[in-house]
């Protein structure tokens, strides 16, 4: 008797286990596609070198920087002292609050929480880890600006 | 004059009595209380509305001419007012008394005699009432004397009436007259200008060199079609009026009263000497542009004056024919011209485009016409003409392989991309392929008049191009459908082996110990 | 407060503080009555649960990427159907599962009918599942419109102009409801929220009281079971049983998702998104709405434009309103059953509805009139179809009915249904008069039976 009760314990022991493992493997096949579907995808756009519209070279003449997009990217284009122009990533090392350049001072700003870089992107006072990644920047002959993605 | 007198007394009083003035000047206003013989009212209801609608001093003149007594009678007042004209239009025939007399049911020639419906009253064709007031001259102004001499002011027939023509026995047989009638006013620029701008004047010149003019005007075959035959005579309308016999879409009927009428033209030749065909008619009826220009409507395709010329229609000669076919299919000219059959063509003296198309039951062109079997254009002719160089019937067949082979593709994909979208995947990046496929493939049929396997390849290969890609693309489709079925099964059979596995827990569940 | 379990368990812990061991009790106890041919028939409120919770699931999944608006309805479906990563199948199973939800929804509607559950001491679970079954066919409508297609415009379009029939408010309640005189892209935005918001909100309230009743009164045993029933333990005997249903249901889902992604192909169940909606197009011939909405939508075509006095929609919105009336009133109106006897008669109601509901949405697919395309079908040969397959359905319940449940013999709702199938279809005469006639014809067929009732109680004859 206590045999077959202890058949029957492992029989019904085994069957939970099966039955778990089914369960589990179900949930797999169920889970998959549902994660499939939530994860973002890749955002399209083109990934090359952005070239700076009308609208965005007056702005950069008039008060010396301009935020473009590339992509999901924010780039910060600047034009310094010396008449030269330069692109940083936008988006601060610290929490990813949009940038600004202050001519009068010859700093990059965050307003966030008072970060701080210099024009190499190098960080200068606040709370940001870590420097501003640099682009690359072509200044054509007819005047127009580009900028490539890549890191300078 | 004692009922005259009494009516307007009678009109008066109601009028006064009512405190307005009658609408109906006094001496049509007897007319009203007139019967027929049948017992109605001889100026109807819808007359009657519609002469209260006129302007006042537009009722004021038809008053005016009833007092003169050119307008007659009751009957004579109601066939104006059946005519529905504006108030300027029937201003214009009120003032001429030609009209007002000619439109009196009380003359007694039915021969001279507008009516409403020539047919039912058995008057001739060319008196229809309706039509003549539709009529340019009219409309513009030139009334009956103008042609027909007199004054507009004539109240009786004078003299000078029909002075200016021949003879009425005459001028029926012998029509040499009309052209130079017309043309007197026509041709004087000076004239036209008045009227009309911007409408040539030049048709007499033109026609005097037509086949038309050297067989009236030279030969004196009064047959000969002149200004009556194809513009009427009191209807005339502006050519672009749909009702004018000179509009596209009725130019064929009119010049195919004759020209399709094998008793009319019995007798006459061609200039190579053979009897005038009638059939032209019906074979335009079938062509491709007969069935555009009557059928569908569209004013773009040819009539028979595109190719043959309205004043100047004369049979054209081959060249020139197939200049006339480049106004529209401006780039399968442009191809030919490049081509080797422009010389070969010009060497038989054959027309370009009508060689292989034929000129009027142009037929909707197949890809069966071409290739190097009995039966093809290109086949039937090589074997005569080309035995010496192979080349022309291997582009030929060429052609053909090639044109068949896009035609398979487009066919097969447009089958599939049903199938496809049924299964519920992505099919426009498959449409847009086929589309590309099918305007190449349009582009390709039309590079067959550069008769040159290079330039006609260029095109094929951006078919082949596009058949490539929709094939590619439908084997993604077909592989992403594949991989929706291994999902479901996947996922089928994980929870065949849960509910496998529940179903037998719970019958262990309840098993009695 | 439960001090008695010393467990010092997860469960302990609440329990010590929420007093949970009661309703674990409760739980432990509850039965499942298991009679011969019942059984099958308890499964099928879980089934529409389950089927609700998939679209809940598959909804919230697709809210995720659509995008409700002029330029973003239809081109968000499209990119789900084609870019998204398995959006074709959420969307499938989205369409499919409201399907499969309203058939089991309807069929479980007719089944408590059938065992006659409404009675007393379930009047409200009754009254509540006809609030849900109202509630679902509001989330149909409310959906249909969100793909912004040629199909859901119009079916929408003629949906709510139906409202108008209303009297006295109809015709604001219209404008309300499509945010404007006519169908744009403002009554898609209140589609939407209703669809998301206000109707799951209604829904779950009301699913709430429909399950807190059967929890609290239990499962109702067929009528007629004196004896004490066996019953089956809910947890976890019927739970699994259902959990196994459920999972064979996802099934069934999962293949025709992937088969089947555009619906059956019957019309009023295909959901092809095809062409965007142009509100200047006309409406193009054969166009129909929803399977479920058929059978209002063949009653409003055979209404003439006036009756009585009234406008024709008007009065067949009456008459939907006062059947709907008397199906939400039936555990009060069958008074037999409420004294737990046999009720006969109730039971042939329910079959009567579904040979009425039945002939209409048959009339209303043409069955029989097929034409060449671009020739409407002959309405006179669509009847006579119809008014066959319906007497061919009435024929096949008397032959279940003789075997399975010979006890009823009450035949008088049916056979006025069947009759009005056969009047219309192969009298001639039109719909509406023939029923008017079977209408007559039934009350007189009533008034003489109570009459004879009447006569065989006086007589001293047990009825």
């Amino acid at each position: 008797m206590e045999n077959r009760l202890a058949l029957r314990t492992t029989r019904r022991s085994f069957l939970d286990l099966l039955l778990g493992a089914a369960a589990l493997g179900w949930l797999g096949s169920l889970l998959y596609p549902v994660l499939r579907y939530l994860k973002p995808m890749a955002a399209a756009g083109p990934g090359g070198p952005v070239k700076l519209a009308q609208e965005e070279l007056a702005k950069l003449e008039k008060e010396r920087f301009v935020i473009l997009r590339a992509g999901t990217s924010r780039i910060l284009v600047l034009q310094d002292g010396t008449q030269q122009i330069r692109a940083l990533s936008a988006k601060c090392t610290h929490e990813g609050c949009t940038v600004q350049f202050v001519p009068g001072e010859s700093v990059i700003w965050c307003a966030c929480h008072n970060g701080r870089f210099d024009l190499d992107g190098k960080v200068l006072a606040g709370p940001p880890p870590r420097p501003l990644p640099r682009y690359v920047v072509q200044r054509a002959k007819d005047g127009s600006v580009t900028v490539s993605p890549e890191k300078a | 004059m004692t009922h005259l007198l009494l009516a307007t007394l009678l009109t008066a009083a109601a009028a006064t009595a009512e405190g307005a003035p009658s609408p109906w000047p006094s001496a049509i206003a007897p007319w009203l209380d007139e019967k027929g013989p049948d017992g109605g009212m001889i100026i109807g209801e819808a007359q009657r509305a519609y002469f209260l609608q006129l302007p006042e001093h537009t009722r004021q003149l038809m008053g005016e001419v009833a007092d003169s007594q050119l307008l007659a009678s009751a009957r004579h007042a109601n066939v104006l007012l059946s005519l529905d004209l504006s108030p300027q239009a029937l201003e214009l025939a009120l003032q001429d008394n030609c009209v007002v007399c000619h439109t009196d049911p009380g003359i007694g020639d039915p021969n001279t005699l507008f009516s409403l419906d020539p047919k039912a009253t058995g008057t001739p064709a060319h008196l229809n009432l309706k039509e003549f007031i539709s009529d340019v001259h009219f409309r513009k102004g030139l009334s009956c004397s103008g042609c027909h001499g007199g004054t507009p002011q004539d109240e009786m027939m004078t003299k000078a009436i029909g002075q200016r023509w021949p003879k009425k026995a005459e001028r029926h047989q012998d029509r040499t007259w009309i052209p130079a009638f017309c043309a007197r006013c026509h041709a004087d620029q000076e004239f036209m200008r008045n009227f009309n701008p911007s409408l040539p004047t030049d048709q007499l010149a033109k026609y005097q060199h037509s086949r038309h003019g050297q067989l009236l005007l030279e030969e004196h075959d009064s047959k000969a079609a002149q200004c009556v035959s194809c513009h009427g005579v009191h209807g005339i309308r502006d050519a672009k009026s749909r009702l004018s016999r000179v509009h596209p879409q009725q130019i064929p009927e009119t010049c195919g009263t004759c020209h399709a009428n094998a008793e009319y033209m019995a007798g006459y030749k061609t200039e190579t000497g053979e009897p005038m065909p009638t059939h032209q008619l019906a074979e335009f009826k079938q062509g491709v542009h007969g069935k555009a220009l009557l059928e569908k409507g569209d004013l773009g395709a040819p009539a028979c004056n595109t190719c043959h010329g309205n004043h100047a229609a004369a049979p054209p000669k081959v060249a020139s024919v197939s200049q006339v076919c480049r106004t529209c299919h401006a780039l399968n000219g442009q191809l030919f011209d490049g081509s080797k059959h422009k010389a070969a063509f010009e060497k038989h003296q054959w027309p370009e485009c009508g060689q292989c198309h034929g000129k009027h039951a142009i037929a909707h062109p197949t890809d069966a016409l071409i290739g190097n079997a009995p039966g093809t254009l290109c086949g039937d002719c090589h074997a005569k003409f080309a035995t010496d160089d192979p080349k022309c019937a291997g582009t030929a067949v060429q052609f053909k392989a090639t044109l068949d082979e896009l035609a398979a593709a487009d066919r097969s994909l447009s089958e599939q991309v049903e199938r496809v979208a049924e299964k519920g995947l992505d099919v426009e990046p498959l449409t847009t392929s086929v589309s590309e496929l099918e305007e190449a493939l349009v582009q390709t049929r039309t590079r067959v008049h550069s008769f040159d396997q290079s330039t006609f390849d260029v095109q094929a290969a951006v078919g082949r191009e596009a058949a490539k890609k929709g094939e590619a693309q439908l084997h993604t489709a077909r592989e992403e459908f594949s991989s929706r079925r291994r999902g479901l099964l996947g996922s089928i059979a994980s929870m065949g082996v849960l509910a496998v596995v529940l179903y037998l827990r719970i019958r262990q569940m309840e098993k009695k110990p | 407060m439960s001090q008695a379990t010393p467990r010092k368990s997860l469960f302990g812990w609440l329990d010590q503080r929420y007093g949970l061991a009661p309703l674990v009790e409760f739980a432990k106890h509850k039965e499942v009555p298991v009679g011969a041919h019942s059984m099958f028939w308890y499964y099928l409120g879980g089934t529409t649960l389950f089927f609700f919770a998939l679209q809940i699931a598959s909804g919230v999944l697709l809210l995720m990427y659509y995008q409700p608006g002029e330029a973003t309805s239809y081109e968000s479906i499209r990119y789900i159907t084609t870019h998204v990563p398995f959006g074709w199948l959420v969307r499938s199973i989205h369409c499919w599962s409201a399907h499969l939800m309203i058939i089991s929804l309807v069929v479980h509607m007719f089944s408590t009918l059938m065992l006659k559950a409404y009675r007393p001491p379930r009047e409200l679970t009754w009254v509540s599942g006809f609030f849900l079954f109202s509630l679902a066919l509001g989330f149909g409508f409310s959906g249909y419109l969100l793909p912004w297609n040629e199909l859901s415009f119009f079916a929408t379009a003629v949906g709510t102009d139906s409202m108008k029939a209303v009297p006295g408010v109809g015709d604001w309640m219209m404008q309300v409801l499509r945010g404007g005189p006519e169908v744009t892209i403002n009554t898609l935005y209140r589609f939407f929220a209703l669809h998301v918001v206000v109707l799951p909100l209604a829904a779950f309230s009301f699913i709430g009281l429909h399950l807190l009743f059967v929890q609290r009164q239990g499962m109702a045993k067929p009528m007629g079971h004196v004896a004490p029933t066996r019953g089956m333990r809910f947890f976890p005997n019927f739970a699994l049983r259902d959990a196994l249903i459920w999972l064979c249901c996802l099934i069934v889902v999962a293949t025709v998702a992937v088969y089947l992604p555009y619906g059956p192909g019957i019309p009023g169940m295909d959901w092809e998104l095809g062409k965007k909606a142009n509100p200047l197009a006309p409406a193009y011939p054969g166009i129909k709405p929803e399977w479920y909405f058929l059978w209002i939508y063949q009653l409003l075509k055979e209404f003439p434009p006036h009756l009585l006095g009234l406008e024709g929609p008007q009065a067949a919105i009456l008459v939907v309103a006062v059947l709907l009336g008397v199906w939400a009133l039936v555990p009060w109106l069958d008074r037999q059953a409420r004294r737990e006897l046999p009720s006969p008669a109730f039971g042939d109601l329910g079959m009567a509805a579904l040979l009425f509901i039945a002939y209409l949405t048959l009339k209303a697919w043409d069955i029989g009139g097929k034409g060449s395309p671009g020739v409407l079908p002959d309405p006179q040969l669509v009847s006579q179809a119809c008014a066959g397959i319906a007497v061919g359905l009435a024929v096949v319940a008397l032959i279940v009915r003789r075997l399975f449940y010979r006890q009823n013999r009450f035949f008088l709702f049916s056979g006025a249904a069947t009759l009005i199938a056969v009047l219309n279809g192969w009298a001639g005469l039109t719909w509406l008069v023939a029923a008017c006639t079977s209408a007559l014809a039934l009350l007189a067929a009533l008034v003489l039976r109570w009459l004879w009732l009447r006569r065989t109680e006086a007589q001293g004859a047990v009825p």
